[in-house]
């Protein structure tokens, strides 16, 4: 699940297109690494990626600062 | 993908038409002169259902009617009545701060606020711009700083549709400006709360009928039961609501541009010039023509943003799409209307230059053009 969430940000949702290896427990959007239509796409990978719904009401800085957080907001989604 | 509408559908849609020519229609240009809400029109659209539309019949009191019905009840109502800041007025207030409440709001928030908002007895304004925060709409000054049992807010919003008169405002602030855009929250705020103030009715070139102005929060104590949705959900909230904005808040700009054809039509056939009918000449005739063409362009994008909110997919680009696409041919077939008319489309007392103006707006709220192809290109991967 990170490896598919880090390749789709790495290579779809950076700025500029710049190299960067993003890290699981990096900062994603107090950085401005993802911009708000950047998280629109991500939800939108995600839910067709893994087939789980995300309600808007849960896109906050808590789910979603980084890797890490996104991957742990899934797995609860998913058990539940 | 089936744009095919139902009997049903048909006969609301009629239903909406013959309301609004019967009942919306009432002395429209001392209404722009004035710049004045017609309230009595408001009232008149509550009492036939129209502000209950987009809210189940639990909280609105009128039957319930899918999306789509919805969307083309507004595409009716905007071909019908001629007065397009009441329709502006009406889809303003379902689909950015009805829709909000209904999908992010507790049962208790929703009890208290629909029914009035669905009755016409409140009016409900969105409040997310600011005089530093445009285009770039998250760079949000106004704070809420958490107290024991709410929050206290300061700061300011400008350009609101209905602020000199709502009864409730939809605004967003931010909890913490180190978060950036995700601290953001949304909140109600009720008319008449001590450090609440609106500004007074601002002038403007169209829409003259929806009051536009400003709110100021000095110190305003908001509850906790005033919060909507979870605390920096305020982006996600705004986001939401911008894009189902973008796919029906237009749909009545798409009854405006059909009845702005027939009118161009009909005077083109009835005009006579150098002996024979103005819609003979060829320079006449085409630019009816892509008229015409923009408006069924307009119609396919719109069904289309409809079909997949309906069928609960992402519209992300087609939203913007739509946006840019409908409130640009609007601007385009309201000049090239005033052109088929000649001097008499230019004369206010002719109702044809008023769609020109009422269209620029467009051009501007719910993002503006360039901000639509933005979103636009940022989805192509650009």
């Amino acid at each position: 699940m990170k490896s598919q969430l880090r390749q789709y940000i790495q290579e779809t949702l950076l700025e500029n297109g710049a190299p960067h290896a993003v890290q699981d427990d990096e900062n994603l959007l107090g950085s401005g690494l993802v911009d708000s239509v950047g998280m629109m796409s991500l939800v939108l990978f995600i839910e067709e990626t893994f087939g789980v719904a995300v309600p808007p009401e849960d896109v906050t800085i808590e789910h979603f600062l980084s890797i890490d957080t996104i991957a742990t907001y899934l797995e609860a989604r998913v058990a539940a | 993908m089936d744009f095919s509408w139902s009997d049903e559908q048909r006969a609301f849609r009629d239903r909406v038409v013959a309301f609004a020519r019967e009942s919306l229609n009432d002395d429209l240009r001392t209404l722009d002169a004035q710049g004045a809400f017609p309230r009595v029109l408001w009232d008149r659209c509550a009492a036939f259902g129209l502000l209950g539309l987009a809210v189940p019949e639990a909280y609105s009191g009128t039957p319930d009617v899918d999306f789509l019905t919805a969307m083309l009840a507004m595409e009716g109502l905007g071909y019908g009545c001629r007065e397009n800041g009441l329709a502006f007025g009406i889809n303003a207030q379902l689909w950015t701060v009805q829709l909000p409440l209904l999908r992010f709001g507790t049962n208790a928030q929703k009890e208290r606020w629909l029914p009035r908002l669905c009755r016409g007895e409140w009016i409900g304004a969105h409040a997310i711009t600011e005089p530093e925060a445009g285009s770039d709409i998250f760079n949000l000054q106004t704070h809420a700083r958490r107290v024991e049992g709410g929050y206290v807010l300061h700061g300011a919003k400008c350009l609101v549709s209905f602020a000199p008169i709502a009864d409730l405002a939809l605004i967003f602030a931010t909890l913490d400006p180190a978060l950036g855009k995700w601290g953001i929250t949304a909140f109600v705020v009720e008319k008449g709360t001590p450090g609440f103030h609106a500004g007074p009715v601002q002038e403007k070139m169209g829409l003259r009928t929806v009051p536009i102005g400003a709110f100021t929060f000095d110190d305003c104590f908001v509850p906790d039961e005033n919060r909507i949705g979870p605390e920096g959900a305020g982006v996600s909230i705004s986001t939401h609501s911008l894009e189902w904005e973008r796919c029906c808040i237009l749909a009545s700009q798409l009854g405006a541009m059909e009845r702005q054809l027939e009118t161009a039509i009909a005077f083109a056939r009835e005009r006579k010039q150098f002996g024979q009918a103005i819609g003979k000449f060829q320079s006449v005739a085409h630019r009816i023509t892509d008229m015409k063409l923009r408006l069924e362009t307009a119609r396919l994008l719109l069904y289309k943003v409809a079909w997949l909110k309906q069928n609960n997919k992402s519209a992300m680009l087609e939203a913007a799409l739509l946006k840019l696409y409908i409130s640009e041919s609007f601007v385009a077939s309201g000049l090239d209307a005033i052109r088929v008319h000649g001097g008499r489309g230019y004369l206010t007392e002719n109702e044809v230059e008023r769609d020109l103006r009422d269209a620029i707006g467009g051009l501007l709220y719910a993002g503006t053009s360039d901000i639509q192809r933005n979103i636009i290109a940022r989805l192509l991967g650009l």
